[in-house]
């Protein structure tokens, strides 16, 4: 800090940035995909009340839900190092990003097992008691009946734990991954413009969400367009 | 690396002295955050004229980047602007002598309005609009019945979102030691790095965190059963 505040270098700040958005958002799409499938995996045991792996699910989610990123973000940095090294695996030297990769997708998996249980446990038990009265297997139901209508319930939570998760990207800067809150910090320390700089990231965060947003509307809106036909009839 | 257990309540003891600061981060942006959210959630549902353009840009903003860039730009952009401010009309006042965690205390603040604004919103819409018909007809006026009637509902339909707030909020709060304040993330990397030992003193945080959150829920459930019990469903 200590100069004149140039509104010019935000504008000018902004290509530089966005040079590394795509970092942020590889940390975001890997840790999606993988949180999906953790939380499909943990979802299961707490719907079908597998003894012991539901106790473990429930106290998986509530660590996450019970801690912030930033400390989950410091406990993978500094503990998984040390936990591999009991199985002589030395990671001691692996990239930061990967790091924070697997931090995210842990802390999304826990969001989306609790997303999905509710999704699933939101559809009517009329449904599953009509499928299997028309003469469908369990995994037929689940699969052709449940499945679907769940996935509809569930996508506007998923659509903010997304969102979400995005900003939480902007933590990552903390353990040394150069994604755009690094490449900001970066900035500051040759310039001194940190407004500018912050001034520029907002803006970016801003349009991606934004973006985003409008996205997840459409697909929401493609997700029920079968409900439009519903409301048609009805009224 | 080992883990020296031992250690993790050393830490613990030590970390938990910052309790106070995370708690003043937490629930003074909620209290300030309540009272713009209440004043902004009318102003959206009842549309007012110019102020309901105003008010929907803020949400949207606030609500569109994450927290740490609220903090920043409060953090590096106030004491300019008070700097300026100063100079031009010769108050005396450099920011320098403000502290820190009042600019933290304002950039939390302005964020929890924003979330909150939308809870209170979403309570007062999910009110029907039956229940104003019948203050209206037992002769309150709007006033009155957004204050006797709709508010107090509204409100007790959202503590689960007001749960989800301030367990949030309490997270959000450790952002806050990227500023230098000494709150409960603060104090654990400071007695992580004097002793090197930072697993240990992350796990001691991680802890405390877990164990408020805990507090936290059970406090809600208890409060939602209280301020629900209207709405008990069955016969009465």
């Amino acid at each position: 800090m200590g100069k004149a505040f140039d509104p010019m270098l935000i504008i000018e700040f902004i290509p530089t940035l966005i040079h590394y958005l795509g970092v942020t958002l590889q940390i975001l799409v890997v840790s999606i995909l993988l949180g999906l499938i953790i939380g499909i995996a943990a979802a299961i045991p707490r719907l079908f009340k597998i003894p012991i792996l539901n106790q473990l699910v429930i106290l998986y989610v509530s660590f996450i839900r019970g801690t912030p990123i930033l400390i989950q973000l410091f406990l993978v940095f500094y503990g998984l190092p040390a936990v591999l090294m009991f199985v002589n695996i030395d990671i001691s030297r692996m990239e930061a990003i990967y790091f924070v990769i697997v931090t995210y997708a842990i802390s999304n998996g826990a969001g989306f097992a609790e997303i999905f249980r509710g999704a699933i446990r939101a559809v009517d038990l009329g449904q599953t008691e009509a499928a299997y009265s028309v003469g469908m297997t369990s995994s037929q139901n689940f699969f052709r009946i449940v499945l679907p209508q769940a996935i509809r319930i569930a996508f506007p939570n998923m659509a903010n734990s997304v969102i979400g998760s995005l900003k939480d990207t902007s933590l990552a800067f903390t353990i040394g991954v150069m994604d755009m809150m690094g490449r900001g910090d970066t900035l500051i320390a040759s310039t001194a413009h940190a407004l500018e700089v912050y001034i520029s990231l907002s803006v970016i965060y801003y349009v991606i969400v934004i973006l985003l947003e409008k996205l997840f509307r459409l697909s929401e809106k493609h997700f029920n367009r079968h409900l439009t036909v519903d409301v048609a009839l009805a009224g | 690396m080992t883990i020296d257990i031992p250690f993790i309540w050393v830490a613990f003891k030590e970390i938990i002295r910052a309790l106070p600061i995370t708690l003043i981060l937490t629930i003074i942006p909620l209290l300030v955050g309540f009272l713009i959210g209440i004043v902004v959630a009318l102003v959206r549902v009842y549309k007012v004229k110019m102020f309901y353009r105003v008010a929907n840009g803020y949400v949207s903003f606030f609500r569109g980047t994450p927290i740490i860039m609220h903090i920043m730009l409060i953090y590096f952009g106030f004491p300019l602007f008070i700097d300026q401010l100063s100079a031009k009309f010769d108050l005396g006042i450099q920011s320098n002598s403000i502290p820190i965690i009042l600019f933290v205390l304002t950039a939390l603040s302005l964020a929890a309005g924003a979330y909150l604004s939308e809870i209170i919103r979403s309570g007062i819409i999910s009110v029907s609009t039956g229940q104003m018909e019948a203050a209206y007809s037992v002769g309150m006026n709007k006033f009155q019945a957004m204050i006797r009637i709709i508010l107090p509902q509204a409100l007790a339909q959202s503590i689960p979102n007001f749960t989800n707030i301030t367990i949030g909020f309490l997270h959000t709060s450790s952002i806050a030691f990227l500023v230098s304040q000494k709150e409960l993330t603060g104090a654990a990397n400071i007695v992580a790095s004097t002793n090197l030992k930072f697993l240990e003193a992350f796990i001691a945080a991680g802890f405390i965190y877990w164990g408020l959150t805990i507090l936290v829920e059970g406090l809600s459930f208890l409060l939602e059963r209280k301020a629900t019990a209207y709405n008990r469903g069955g016969v009465s």
